[in-house]
């Protein structure tokens, strides 16, 4: 049962609106802006879900979704693709991920995948 | 609400607005101070017939006239200005800075509760949506921003719900190598969700960190507040005091003028110690382009003098403005006539008195200039205490809230006051201050859309 949710997103506007309603719908969330401040989160906490943006400043998203393959600290992995961006989605999958979502993303939708996984 | 639609645009829809996401906590808990909300409601004829009790050389059509000034270019504005006072009590408000990106709706008590949406929807339908209405473009709406997310997503939220239709929110980055925003001969375009390049007709505007160089002069999309409200005085220090200086020339003989610190403009690097021998000591020193207390530097010894000067040794070739320091206390043996001090707030339990500010956010509205938000924010070390000798003159002078790692959701909270029941009180301010505030509001805002008129118009127009 996924209680605890990191996010790793660079748009600040997402990561808290995002934060906003996955908290009215009983689920605790952290926040990253980066690779590198996931990568701190990950050596203090443990998830059950990690959504990950594929498009971040510092790395990409499957390079963190290959790191928390190797060290067990996540239990369950979205990534996040650009519009149509089904090659990066096929990789996802075979390094591992549960789901990906395209954006545009209707939260409601999200929160289906997040309850199926 | 559509969740990023793609890298860094959000798709608003009417309904979207939730007061806690566009509001400081304490700000949307507060109750407007009854001095507060009757200032805000005053008409024009009320704020000049008592501005001109108070000043009786001003001239009333004139400042009249000011007030129902419709600006060409810059119709949103903010202004900063600190209450002082001379050696024979004569206090003031001077203006210290005026922007064309101004932050307050987030630190404004509601003045009707009946209205959720406050100063948000105010601005957005008494200046935004009249100027969309008479301009005859194609294409959807859109707020852009590159700071100050809590107030831009309420002003994405508010425009959805004024003009009943989807806006585009997108996060305009200086260092964004990949931008969702662009514009093709003058025409704005945001990225959508299927990677597609949607066409604008017009966009709020919160752009602030180097504008001019995303920006265009003289857009198709209309925006608010186009570039040359920036670049006529509203993001260049350097150029709002010579458009100052004009207006004060011009406006001599009605009595009026923009009260800011002794200034001097285009003043070299190596220029700036012998300023601060001159100037007795103390000084601050401003990069034009500066913003949010960045660039800024208050001096009150030699140490600071030479912090300053290895900070700016950068670019030598850039030319700084110089202010007169409002000072912290009375000290004998500087020029009364010249030297003003901070009045600070009302001594609290400890007798501790804090330097501060006061934002004036003001908009263009078909009957003139109005007032619309109001906050006051207060230095991190106190006027009346000798300064640490390790300290900063920065804690004692300096007032901005924003704090290193500001992401736009946080904020130095116990320096921020609200104009409240609670809080208002703390300032000292009268409603008398208030509307000199703002008629000082004006004038700069008059001064600086005027530059901007005779800078890219290539013709003049006065009241």
């Amino acid at each position: 049962m996924i209680k605890n949710i990191l996010i790793v997103e660079d748009d600040v506007v997402f990561c808290k609106l995002l934060t906003r309603f996955l908290t009215k719908n009983n689920y605790t969330t952290n926040d990253a802006q980066s690779a590198k401040q996931a990568f701190e989160l990950l050596k203090e906490h443990t998830f059950d879900l990690a959504i990950l943006d594929y498009r971040l400043p510092d790395e990409n998203g499957l390079s963190i979704l290959e790191s928390i393959k190797e060290n067990n600290k996540v239990s369950k992995v979205i990534l996040i693709t650009r519009y149509g961006d089904q090659e990066v989605a096929n990789k996802a999958i075979d390094l591992g991920a549960d789901a990906y979502v395209s954006k545009p993303i209707n939260p409601d939708e999200l929160l289906e995948v997040i309850k199926n996984l | 609400m559509k969740l990023s639609i793609s890298s860094n645009v959000h798709l608003v829809e009417p309904g979207d607005f939730e007061p806690a996401d566009h509001w400081y906590p304490r700000a949307l808990n507060s109750n407007i101070h009854p001095l507060v909300a009757t200032f805000l409601n005053l008409s024009h004829e009320q704020m000049v017939a008592r501005f001109c009790r108070l000043n009786p050389r001003a001239d009333y059509d004139t400042v009249m006239k000011l007030l129902k000034y419709q600006p060409k270019y810059f119709r949103w504005a903010g202004t900063d200005l600190m209450h002082v006072t001379n050696n024979e009590g004569l206090r003031k408000l001077t203006l210290i800075e005026t922007n064309s990106c101004p932050s307050g709706q987030k630190s404004m008590p509601l003045l009707d509760f009946n209205f959720e949406q406050g100063g948000y929807r105010r601005l957005i339908e008494k200046t935004f949506k009249p100027m969309v209405d008479n301009h005859p473009e194609k294409g959807a709406l859109a707020v852009i921003y590159d700071k100050n997310p809590m107030e831009n997503v309420g002003y994405a939220a508010t425009v959805a719900e004024v003009f009943d239709e989807n806006v585009y929110l997108a996060q305009f980055k200086l260092e964004d190598t990949d931008p969702p925003v662009e514009f093709r001969d003058g025409k704005m375009f945001v990225r959508g969700e299927k990677e597609e390049w949607v066409e604008i007709r017009a966009a709020f505007r919160y752009v602030t960190q180097e504008p001019w160089d995303r920006l265009p002069k003289n857009p198709k999309t209309l925006l608010l507040n186009p570039i040359e409200a920036c670049l006529a005085g509203g993001r260049n220090k350097e150029v709002a005091s010579r458009a100052y200086d004009l207006f004060n020339k011009e406006f001599e003989s009605k009595g009026i003028s923009i009260f800011t610190p002794k200034t001097f403009r285009n003043v070299a690097y190596h220029e700036l110690q012998s300023y601060y021998e001159k100037l007795g000591g103390s000084m601050v020193i401003k990069v034009p382009d500066s913003n949010a207390g960045q660039g800024v530097y208050t001096i009150v010894n030699q140490r600071e003098m030479d912090f300053a000067l290895s900070e700016l040794a950068h670019d030598p070739e850039e030319l700084f403005i110089v202010q007169e320091l409002i000072h912290s206390n009375y000290t004998e043996g500087k020029d009364p006539a010249d030297t003003w001090y901070h009045l600070g707030t009302i001594p609290d339990n400890k007798g501790r008195s804090f330097a501060y500010d006061l934002r004036m956010m003001m908009h263009a509205t078909e009957e003139g200039i109005r007032p619309l938000a109001i906050y006051s924010r207060k230095s991190g070390f106190p006027l009346n205490q000798p300064l640490p000798e390790d300290m900063n003159s920065w804690e004692v002078y300096g007032t901005n809230l924003s704090i290193k790692g500001d992401d736009g959701w946080t904020y130095a909270d116990e320096r921020l006051i609200l104009f409240d029941i609670r809080n208002f009180g703390l300032l000292g301010l009268g409603i008398d201050e208030l509307i000199r505030g703002f008629i000082q509001s004006v004038m700069a805002v008059y001064a600086i859309d005027q530059n901007a008129i005779h800078t890219f118009d290539k013709k003049a127009s006065i009241v």
